[in-house]
């Protein structure tokens, strides 16, 4: 691989990582608010280099290697899975899915709302990415 | 997430995510190629909490280790969709269910052998 070959590879990479948080293969992911550790200078995060791609990687989280076959970075939870979507993770995790409810729309339709599919996470914690410790709090909906 | 937007208990045990007038998007078809999208407004509000089924996975070939309770979760929600006069409303958070809800501790990667 030639250097422009490995940093047009690199470029791509980095566009996939954030696609996790910017497109979403479900309906939407919420966008986070990392945190250095103490200890980790800002210099560490944000250091660009001149075309703008930091240089340590980005502060993004790094999606769970299997899930990313497909560049679905999310499995619905269920018993024995990972509930987690994010690896080199260490923090607190809530999930769930297969909801069942109703509600009335603006012309007094009852519409039922929820599917097998239809799954909620809440992931915050500390992850590592960009070399360093990141603190971050994440939903997918 | 925006600070102030989730609680989650000091013992852990529950949280609470809630989103007022997220502007999403509104795509029946997902994942047609052509699917038509537009823009939308939803509000959500989900209530997880541990019941005393406690649960532990640990995965040493996929390196991760969660520790947590079974939970029960429940949400309410509105959805509006300007361009088609349309919305939608939640019956009260009480009235839903989700058949799988968890909650608790994970650590994977790097974490896993620390």
């Amino acid at each position: 691989m030639s250097f422009s070959e490995e940093r047009e590879s690199r470029v791509q990479y980095t566009i996939n990582r954030r696609q996790f948080l910017h497109t979403g293969v479900c309906l939407a992911t919420a966008g986070a608010s990392a945190l250095l550790l103490p200890g980790a200078s800002s210099a560490q995060k944000d250091a660009p280099v001149p075309d703008g791609i930091p240089s340590n990687g980005s502060t993004d989280p790094y999606p769970i290697p299997w899930l990313d076959r497909n560049r679905s970075h999310n499995q619905s939870p269920g018993p024995g899975m990972e509930p987690s979507n994010i690896y080199h993770f260490k923090g607190h995790v809530a999930r769930c899915n297969n909801f069942t409810g109703m509600g009335t729309d603006n012309k007094g339709n009852r519409i039922a709302f929820g599917a097998p599919s239809t799954d909620f996470s809440l992931v915050r914690g500390e992850y590592f990415a960009a070399r360093a410790p990141q603190l971050g709090t994440f939903c997918h909906i | 997430m925006p600070a102030g937007r989730f609680t989650i208990s000091l013992d852990g045990r529950e949280a609470v995510l809630e989103m007022k007038r997220l502007a999403v998007i509104d795509q029946p078809k997902w994942p047609a190629y052509d699917a038509r999208v537009r823009p939308a407004i939803m509000s959500f509000r989900i209530v997880w909490k541990a019941t005393g089924e406690k649960i532990l996975i640990d995965d040493k070939q996929k390196h991760f280790r969660f520790e947590g309770y079974r939970a029960m979760a429940q949400a309410e929600a509105t959805a509006e969709v300007p361009s088609l006069n349309f919305s939608w409303k939640s019956d009260p958070i009480n009235t839903s269910n989700a058949a799988f809800a968890i909650i608790g501790n994970e650590v994977n990667g790097k974490y896993y052998d620390v």
